[in-house]
């Protein structure tokens, strides 16, 4: 099926990825050397001997120079083996296995929420461009692109968890414990994170449906009798939706670090959270690999969402 | 392994948490496990809250909100906060426990006796207490966690007056102290009173211990920074108890956040030390609020300003005293504390048997501005100092007070905000002028000795227990009076003396007591009302600490 | 170049004449009759707007109006120096890069498409708890990190004038390549740089106030907009006066509003294509 022009295309992406990774890997394992203190201080607390300080920084091969810590450490990750917590002995890759499905849940949901506000929005304002309905959904989700998310948070938080208690200010249930309370605890994160992309997915579907309105094989339609519902849904949103997945593809890696902060507002034991709380209590094997993780997970989206949309259009490879 | 300590409470960097908990870390005596005055909130029709005389249901499950996260189970290498403290009264016992009258009873000990001169200590298990694994609880294991709680530099320090433990029975473990130490059962309430399964006191190397312990519920799991749950222990050594099948904790840092979630219903009960959350709650029928306004047993948890007295400008004790009066207490008090309680002079509160009025300073800002154009003259140019706490919203905003009040008696102050394991290291190392600090809540004042203590002084750069860095000799034959006396009228003496003294040294500015608070729906009974294993009452919530035995649900 | 059909329209100026206003309010804080706004007055705690405090006061009794005003320099220096940062040094190598093209660019190129690639966020969070976070720390941190943004805007954009007539002509004319840079090329890039720069502003903001909430921004008492909506979202002063959160978080959005409306609107005017970014 591959043709290969494609192949090659693929392989040379692949071998671009392999090495932004590897390079990416070196920023996480530096990184987290910013950090000020020592390690054995975090490990064995402020009393202890200085001998048995050297003895924990021996053990964690933290007194070799930096080039062999990073092979040390690669060769670990290699092997799935992120090191533990300094401070819960917990294994990395469990709290990750933990924390990720959530980053996972809220950027999926967020882009469903986005995309339910959006497409309706357009294709309603995309049949009238610039009459009213057109003109008040254009500035509503100009405005929208305005609204930080912690401002977004705290105007969420004041409406619906302080003023009615609709829903739960902070805290997560998990998906498999209790789906109910799963999406009342996902609902208002989610919101806040995904109001920025209901501006992008509606100008782009906007502008999009207009032009393909103008198209002759529309008019066509038009003339034939079809509703313009039906003719909207039928050609003009499915030539569409093809940009639309494009652009939320390469939303997703910028939504993961969005995630950061919104998981932050509301207590979410995501990803963002856990590295947040792990550089402040300088637990640097959690810092490293959760930063690992997020950085690898954000290439290998862009690059996923990259080579699905050349595989569907090798034009693009082209621009 | 010994484990983390720097951290008073992680969850608190960067977040909008409670304030700078000392009180729990460090040698893991300095917080009560049960201890209070669990008072009830001025006109509620509820007898008392928190204490339930219906026959109690059995089943469901709590959901209960903390404000801080722990580092993980091991009482020898885990630096205990009051969550940590709340933890372990869910799958572990104390030896003794804190009885409604504040004296120190036994708990999963059957006796805890002295010989004559309080030198050794006879501890005698009560028999057929069997640990979550199914091993029996014996003698031999109680002296292993001894000898564990030795070992780690983080509890070594708090039991450094016990020499050694000595199994002489079956289930008797005779305890041998440097000194003669009466309040030695006060001890056994506390963090290194939990005795644990023995398979957790040598763990496997590389594997973190799960909690085993003889407690009323067994762990079932924990995920930092999410949750932590456990089930009813169906083979509790305490007939009947617990009620509940499950609890689950969840440790939300944000004080606002918290109260939120019980308003939202994602928990039942949670805990605060924000005065708005007792505002909140008291004035709303649904809810039940304990606080600890009204609490006057032992030590409760103070906020503070501690000064290093070991660098200048603050080695000065005329600009100490400049600092002490520049502060508006009752400014502060109205700011920070929601006007529930009072400015204090000391240690103690009014209706503690250890109160007694003291010279502390009281608001003057002439006065100050005059010590500070003397010190000016003297040091030959503006007294600067800086002024640090971690980044918690609410201490931030006591420190901005405190900069503007400072700053008008003539002091040039700046602020920082440093994260919570800098924090700490920086007040052990002497690296700092003054810090917002909370500590010292203690069932019994001993408990504190390590703080205050003349041999706990070290060189600034070098670590000292005694954070502030204050040498005082007469401190010192107080602390050491109160060790060893057991004639209850020289211990309120020595105290006493010592409460004086620290208004006279002036290393802590008192701003005000923690008030904690609980706060359920209403479907939650009996929260604040444990009992001894005799049937007495044993002290309700108080120093931030649960203890799930006694709770049922309504139907 | 302008199209003779196009007008910016009336939001435009209306938008650019509140950049304006905050700007000024900005620069001249100190001499407006302004309360101090570190002031702390604890008899008008959590007031509500009156002729002493237009905007009412917050938990420690300061004028809310002040602390908003003085707040916004810390907004606008972290934003337009960042972005200066970034376009001095980015926006330099993107036009370098575009029209030469060859070895340096696809070295400066695979070079920011690495460090893109990185979550700039997180990089963000960790430099600055290492490094700390005065004012200046906080621009030149942030100025760094919209290096790369900027470099991959500029030379796109470069690189779509690189080979116009106007360029090929001047080289054949012999002109140097520095007076094709910045005689020819630049003043064509520059439009585009400039919208570019505003919306980038714009996500700056968004970035002091997000580290705000991380207790990252520059320390209190020093109001910024994100240090001043941080305390009015905690201490639960949203339910006790959430005023002194909203009125930022509406200064806020009143300015991103106009960032991203003189940017956009630019940029349609200039005609200035995504494209190749």
């Amino acid at each position: 099926m591959l043709g290969e022009p494609v192949l090659k295309y693929l392989i040379t992406r692949l071998v671009q990825l392999v090495a932004v990774v590897f390079v990416i890997s070196v920023l996480a394992f530096l990184l987290v050397h910013l950090l000020p203190g020592d390690p054995s201080v975090t490990i064995l607390g402020p009393f202890d001997t200085a001998a048995a300080r050297a003895e924990v920084l021996r053990q964690l091969g933290l007194d070799k120079p930096l080039p062999l810590q990073y092979l040390t450490w690669l060769g670990n990750v290699l092997h799935g083996n992120l090191g533990e917590s300094f401070l819960t002995k917990e294994s990395v890759s469990h709290a990750i296995a933990q924390a990720f499905p959530i980053d996972l849940e809220l950027v999926v949901l967020s882009q469903i929420i986005a995309f339910a506000v959006a497409i309706p929005l357009a294709m309603v304002a995309a049949r009238r461009p610039n009459k009213a309905f057109d003109r008040l959904s254009s500035t509503f989700t100009f405005g929208l692109l305005s609204v930080p998310a912690f401002i977004l948070a705290v105007l969420l938080v004041l409406v619906f968890a302080v003023s009615i208690h609709a829903f739960p200010a902070t805290g997560w249930t998990n998906l498999t414990s209790n789906l109910g309370q799963n999406l009342r605890s996902a609902i208002l994160p989610s919101i806040a994170l995904g109001a920025g992309s209901v501006a992008v997915y509606f100008r782009l579907l906007r502008s999009d449906l207009i032009s393909t309105l103008q198209e002759d094989y529309i008019t066509m339609a038009r003339a034939k009798g079809l509703p313009t519902r039906y003719i909207l849904f039928r050609h003009a949103l499915r030539p569409s939706s093809f940009s639309l997945l494009a652009s939320a593809g390469i939303n997703i890696g910028s939504l993961l670090t969005g995630a950061f902060v919104v998981e932050y507002l509301f207590q979410l034991p995501g990803i963002g959270y856990q590295i947040v709380e792990s550089i402040s209590s300088r637990d640097y094997l959690m810092v490293q690999g959760m930063a690992l993780v997020v950085a690898v997970a954000f290439v290998v989206v862009n690059f996923a969402v990259d080579f699905l949309l050349v595989l569907l259009d090798p034009r693009i490879r082209r621009a | 392994m010994p484990a983390s300590q720097e951290r008073f409470d992680r969850r608190r960097f960067l977040s909008g948490g409670a304030r700078t908990v000392a009180a729990a870390a460090l040698g893991g005596v300095g917080a009560p496990l049960l201890l209070s005055d669990c008072s009830s909130a001025p006109g509620r029709a509820v007898a008392t809250p928190g204490v339930s005389r219906a026959a109690p249901r059995r089943g469901g499950s709590v959901k209960i909100g903390m404000n801080s996260e722990i580092d993980g189970f091991s009482p020898f290498s885990d630096n205990w906060d009051n969550t940590g403290l709340t933890y372990a009264n869910t799958v572990y016992d104390t030896l003794t426990a804190i009885a409604a009258d504040g004296s120190a009873q036994p708990y999963l000990a059957e006796s805890v006796t002295p010989n004559g001169d309080y030198s050794v200590w006879t501890i005698t298990l009560r028999p057929d207490v069997f640990f979550h694994d199914g091993t029996p609880l014996d003698a031999g294991v109680l002296v292993a966690n001894f000898e564990a709680f030795k070992a780690s530099p983080l509890t070594g320090q708090a039991l450094a007056p016990v020499l050694s433990a000595r199994r002489t029975g079956h289930l008797v473990v005779e305890m041998v102290c440097s000194q003669p130490l009466v309040p030695f059962p006060y001890y056994l309430s506390t963090q290194v009173g939990v005795v644990v399964a023995p398979s957790m006191i040598d763990p496997p190397a590389g594997t973190s211990p799960k909690p085993v312990g003889t407690g009323p519920f067994v762990y079932e799991d924990w995920v930092p920074n999410s949750h932590f749950s456990a089930t009813r222990n169906p083979r509790y050594w305490r007939p009947g108890l617990p009620y509940l099948d499950s609890v689950t904790y969840f440790p939300i840092a944000d004080d606002g956040a918290r109260l939120e979630s019980l308003q939202s219903g994602s928990v039942d009960l949670m805990i605060s030390t924000n005065p708005s959350a007792v505002t909140t709650l008291r004035s709303n029928p649904a809810y039940q609020l304990v606080d600890t306004i009204h609490h006057h047993l032992g030590e409760p948890d103070m906020d503070f300003i501690m000064l290093n007295t070991a660098v200048a400008p603050t080695d000065d004790p005329e600009v100490r005293l400049a600092l002490a009066k520049a502060i508006d207490y009752e400014a502060i008090v109205e700011l920070f504390g929601g006007g529930l309680t009072q400015p204090s002079s000391g240690l103690f509160p009014p209706g503690s048997i250890y109160y007694a009025p003291s010279s502390y300073p009281t608001y003057d800002l002439a006065g100050a501005r005059a010590l500070v154009d003397k010190a000016r003259s003297r040091h030959g140019g503006a007294i600067s100092l800086d002024l640090g706490t971690i980044p918690d919203p609410r201490d931030v905003q006591a420190t901005q007070a405190i900069q503007s009040m400072w700053e008008k008696a003539g002091f040039s102050v700046t602020l920082s905000q440093t994260d919570q394991a800098t924090f700490i290291e920086n007040a052990l190392e002497g690296k700092f002028h003054a810090y917002t600090w909370e500590q010292f809540s203690a069932p019994d004042p001993d408990l504190n000795y390590p703080w205050w203590s003349t041999t706990t002084v070290g060189p600034v750069g070098g670590i000292s227990l005694n954070f502030a860095r204050n040498y005082d000799p007469e401190i010192q034959a107080a602390l050491e009076e109160g060790r060893e006396h057991a004639n209850p009228a020289t211990r309120i003496a020595a105290y006493r003396r010592v409460n004086e003294r620290l208004a006279l040294d002036l290393p802590y500015l008192w701003l005000a007591r923690t008030i904690w608070s609980a706060g359920a729906n209403d479907s939650v009974m009996n929260f604040s009302n444990p009992t001894l294993p005799s049937g007495q009452p044993a002290e309700g919530f108080s120093g931030g600490v649960l203890d799930p035995t006694p709770i049922w649900l309504r139907a | 170049m302008p199209d003779s059909q196009k007008r910016l329209g009336p939001l435009f100026w209306i938008c650019l004449g509140f950049i304006g206003l905050v700007v000024f309010g900005a620069i001249f804080a100190n001499v407006l009759p302004l309360p101090n706004p570190d002031a702390q007055n604890y008899a008008a705690v959590n007031a509500g707007p009156s002729l002493h405090h237009l905007l009412g006061t917050d938990d420690l009794g300061r004028d809310l109006l002040s602390r908003i005003v003085f707040g916004s320099r810390v907004s606008l220096v972290v934003g337009f120096g960042g972005i200066a940062i970034g376009l001095a040094i980015g926006g330099t190598l993107g036009l370098v890069a575009g029209y030469r093209s060859g070895a340096l660019d696809t070295v400066l190129n695979a070079g920011s498409f690495v460090i893109l690639a990185f979550p700039p966020l997180l990089a963000i969070i960790v430099i600055v708890a290492f490094w700390g976070r005065s004012l200046p720390k906080l621009t030149l941190i942030i100025g760094i990190a919209s290096i790369p943004s900027m470099f991959r805007v500029i030379r796109a954009t470069t690189m779509s004038y690189a080979n116009r007539d106007f360029v090929v002509a001047a080289r054949a004319l012999g002109a140097s390549n520095r007076r094709i840079i910045f005689r020819e090329l630049l003043p064509n890039v520059a439009p585009a740089a400039i919208s570019f720069a505003l919306i980038g502003v714009a996500i700056i903001v968004v970035l002091e106030g997000s580290l705000a909430f991380l207790g990252l921004s520059v320390a209190l008492p020093t109001p910024s907009w994100g240090n001043i909506i941080y305390e009015g979202a905690s201490n639960n002063n949203l339910q006790t006066n959430p005023f002194i959160a909203l009125w930022p978080a509406l200064a806020m959005f009143l300015l991103l509003t106009s960032l991203n409306l003189v940017g956009d609107r630019l940029r349609s005017y200039f005609d200035v294509r995504e494209g190749g970014l």
